[in-house]
């Protein structure tokens, strides 16, 4: 009799919607998730394409049904650490890495933060903002507690002290827990190509080259800026913004030469956000081909061209070079339709780099046995038949870390849904 | 260290300061360079232009009188260097074009067997003598300068040329650290010194040398260090050039990086070797000379 | 084009996406509107055969492979050059200062040969001599791979 439970492992949007799937039809479903609280890409990002829709206005009820569904237990700030067993009786062995802090007992305060003395940068701002070393990743993290970076924490104690409801437990150790679960799915998302990799782009010298997940962050309201646009180096507002497609995507010199295939939307996306805010801003989008297929999505590239007024130049950049004085950015490329080679100076630049396999992903394939294809993506089975089960019966994949097939919210929730009607399929047959 | 020595046609027609500071360098290091003998031009790029057996069979030539020598072949000159690895790596991996190849090469009783590679000045010094060697070589520091590196274009580009890949300028930038003088990043340190196009467009060579000039004295440098002779020919009889033809000045002396090494090593530099620079370097290199 | 992309170093015109990253990047690109290696590609894909072989086009660029460098797909405009340039030189379009090279490399086996003065300062410091040693055979490859004829003819 297989096991009526499943494993989720990485709890981005298209975990989620494969958790609360199961977990309406019954099944219990341990959702796994790296990083102190479920959420992933989604809650970084300010609106989504092209409805325009605020994406933590959508993302945020779903991580509240994770949390209160009866059926749904969360093991955030954990990790897959080895499997046994086969489809319908897998044992699953997780650590559950110490946060120090007592989820039960935390009400998400933030009093310890406030008397914290040590700050780092944020990773889920992408190192644009700070926190202490006992943060709530963000605003709306779910579980809702604080957990301490021992890595940066210097043991002052000022957090235990301060703390109301005692949930502050330094003495707290690692603990595995063992599982027993009748098929897993792996939804853990993707990491950014790293632009320090094209040094002519100056990502890493020149401080007003970003990345769009760094642009997303200074466009979110609970982000290190509050909302407010404002240029890294001096705080100013940019009025002239370049947007450059392609960074590592279809490059052969990386491997990385697919099309991550959401870049075009996006950015198409971020331009039109940025003229709403502030009509009077130049905003530059740089392409090769613009990819803008699906429902609705070259209407809006129309609007954004025709009500937005988005410069669309279609050239691949080759140079980027910074003003010592200004610190602004000059564009070199070529208006490949008229011919042209030519410059261009801009305030801002916001590089779009290719969606690349998590650095863990390969580790964590290890762990299941199941395969990779050439660039570190989870294979599946059969692209046709089978596209969200992975090379290991029991085992399935959904969301980009299968690769960049459409990649984007709605198909990352449409494959979680899918994975969760083959978990089903295959848990009824056992 | 033996390797077989490809001098080129640059270097012996108009640096000859280059080779004289080269021979006196590298037995210090241990390295023994060993002339060859009937070696031809190694096919640049404007033989290249002109026909593409031709090319392969040049080069091939010397490389295969470098097998006969058994061992590697050490280039001065980029140029030189990026024909004859290109060739190299080409025919070693390409079976049927190494056949055809070596059907010419019979005909002069050579044959090409892909035993050995090429290496340039740079690859030497830091991959087989070693920057420790080289910085316990240097007696005197040449303290207090600062200089802009040009790699030359045919070291770092394209950073991956038939699998293997081109250093980037850390190797360099570390050699001539090792000497005493800072070695200051610049922008357009990739460019080209513009000194292909002399002879089939000088008015073209001298603004793209002038980009680079410019770009230099930005940064503030008190000299140039080159690898290639070429790009010192470019950037240092080319600043003369650049004053008739614009009246720009620079000043900015030019220095072969060995050159460089060999007064870290506590040598001197002869009269007529000093000459050999255009722009003069007596003002800079004072009491070190 | 098929003639460009049937040689050994012209295949990248195959793979050419028109991105334009390498004429952005290009040193004589910038100077000049003349040269454009995005657009060399094009007109050689589009077939101008006329328009560009006769042309100094090709001549212009430095072979820096600063594009090379920087080509996302494999076009490889650096390397397409020295196809047309082949392709170019059996038309007869040729510039003097090449020609000039590789008539001294057929003549001497160098491209480029010392002067009196400093052949003597060569010898007075004991270095090996620079001689002609190789030239019967340079000139027995040239005359099979056809460059001499090349040369003679321009």
């Amino acid at each position: 009799m297989a096991e009526k439970s499943v494993l989720v492992v990485g709890g981005g949007i298209s975990g989620i919607q494969a958790s609360l799937d199961l977990a309406t039809r019954g099944y219990k479903v341990y959702l796994v998730e790296k990083s102190p609280s479920i959420g992933g890409r989604m809650a970084q990002l300010d609106k989504t394409f092209p409805t325009m829709d605020c994406s933590m206005c959508i993302l945020a009820p779903k991580m509240i049904d994770c949390s209160h569904h009866h059926n749904v237990q969360l093991l955030t700030y954990s990790e897959v650490k080895g499997i046994k067993g086969s489809p319908g009786s897998f044992v699953v062995t997780v650590l559950r890495k110490p946060r120090y802090v007592d989820e039960t007992k935390c009400t998400g305060c933030g009093t310890c933060a406030d008397h914290c003395p040590v700050e780092v940068p944020n990773e889920f701002d992408e190192q644009l903002g700070m926190r202490k070393a006992i943060y709530m990743p963000f605003p709306q993290a779910v579980p809702r507690a604080v957990t301490i970076d021992k890595v940066n924490c210097i043991d002052c104690g000022l957090c235990q002290k301060m703390c109301q409801s005692g949930a502050v437990d330094l003495k707290m150790e690692a603990k595995e827990v063992e599982l027993n679960v009748g098929a897993i799915i792996v939804s853990i998302g993707f990491d950014l190509f790293d632009p320090t990799q094209i040094p002519t782009y100056g990502y890493g010298r020149y401080k007003n080259v970003v990345t769009a997940l760094e642009l997303e962050r200074l466009l979110c309201a609970s982000g290190p800026t509050g909302g407010h646009l404002i240029r890294p180096s001096d705080g100013k507002i940019p009025r002239k913004i370049a947007f450059i497609q392609c960074v590592g995507s279809r490059d052969r010199r990386f491997g990385t030469t697919y099309c991550s295939s959401i870049c075009c939307k996006y950015s198409v996306k971020d331009a039109v956000l940025i003229k709403e805010h502030e009509p009077s801003t130049t905003v530059s989008i740089y392409y090769i081909d613009l990819r803008a297929f699906g429902k609705g999505f070259q209407e809006f590239v129309n609007r954004a061209k025709s009500e937005y007024g988005v410069r669309f130049i279609r050239s691949s950049p080759g140079e980027i070079k910074e003003d010592p004085a200004t610190k602004s950015l000059t564009v070199w490329y070529e208006d490949t339709v008229a011919g042209r080679i030519e410059n261009q100076e801009f305030d801002l630049v916001v590089l779009c780099p290719a969606l690349v396999p998590r650095t863990d992903a390969k580790e964590l394939a290890k762990v299941l046995g199941a395969s990779v294809d050439a660039y570190g993506f989870f294979k599946a089975a059969n692209i046709l038949t089978n596209p969200v089960d992975t090379t290991v019966p029991g085992i399935f994949a959904c969301g980009y870390c299968l690769g960049p097939k459409t990649g984007d919210i709605p198909d990352s929730i449409m494959q979680g849904s899918a994975t969760a009607a083959r978990v089903a399929e295959v848990l009824e047959r056992v | 260290m033996k390797y077989a020595f490809f001098l080129g046609c640059l270097i012996p027609a108009r640096e000859l300061s280059y080779e004289v500071s080269v021979r006196k360098v590298m037995p210090e290091l241990g390295v023994e360079l060993v002339d060859m003998k009937g070696a031809n031009c190694c096919a640049p790029f404007s033989i290249q232009s002109v026909d593409y057996s031709s090319w392969m069979a040049l080069a091939a030539r010397d490389l295969a009188i470098a097998e006969e020598m058994g061992m590697d072949v050490m280039t001065l000159c980029n140029d030189c260097y990026e024909s004859l690895l290109m060739v190299n790596n080409i025919l070693k991996r390409n079976g049927e074009l190494r056949n055809k190849v070596n059907e010419l090469l019979s005909e002069v009783g050579k044959e090409f067997k892909g035993k050995i590679t090429v290496k340039n000045l740079v690859d030497v010094l830091y991959g087989d003598v070693g920057l420790s060697k080289v910085k316990k070589a240097i007696k005197e520091p040449i303290n207090g300068i600062r200089v802009g590196a040009q790699p030359g274009c045919h070291l770092t580009k394209p950073k991956r040329i038939h699998f293997e890949i081109l250093r980037g300028f850390s190797e360099l930038d570390s050699l001539v650290q090792a000497t005493g003088v800072e070695s200051v990043p610049y922008e357009r340190k990739e460019m080209c010194c513009g000194g292909p196009l002399r002879d089939i467009n000088d008015d073209m060579a001298r603004q793209i040398s002038r980009q680079k000039l410019s770009a230099l004295k930005e940064a503030e440098v008190q000299a140039i260090v080159t690898v290639c002779p070429f790009c010192f020919l470019q950037l240092d009889l080319g600043q003369l050039e650049i004053k008739r033809h614009f009246n720009e000045e620079y000043n900015l002396p030019v220095i072969h990086f060995i050159e460089l090494l060999r007064l870290g090593m506590g040598m001197k530099l002869e009269d007529w070797e000093i000459k050999a620079h255009r722009i003069p370097i007596t003002e800079l290199l004072k009491d070190r000379l | 084009m098929a003639e460009v992309a049937n040689t050994p170093r012209g295949k990248g015109v195959l793979l050419c996406i028109q991105c334009g990253r390498c004429s952005s990047s290009c040193p004589v690109a910038r100077l000049t509107e003349e040269h454009n290696p995005r657009r060399l590609m094009e007109m050689v894909i589009m077939g101008f055969k006329k328009e560009v072989l006769p042309h100094q086009l090709p001549w212009y660029c430095l072979s820096c492979f600063t594009c090379l460098d920087r080509c996302p797909q494999g076009g490889d405009v650096g390397e397409v050059m020295f196809a047309i340039r082949n392709l170019a030189v059996r038309q007869g379009n040729v510039p003097a200062g090449v020609a000039g090279q590789a008539k001294a490399l057929y003549e001497t086996t160098r491209v480029i040969n010392p002067v009196r003065s400093v052949l003597d300062k060569r010898e007075s410091l004991g270095f090996s001599k620079i001689s002609n040693e190789g030239l019967e055979e340079v000139q027995k490859i040239l005359k099979k791979t056809g460059m001499e004829k090349i040369v003679s003819s321009t």
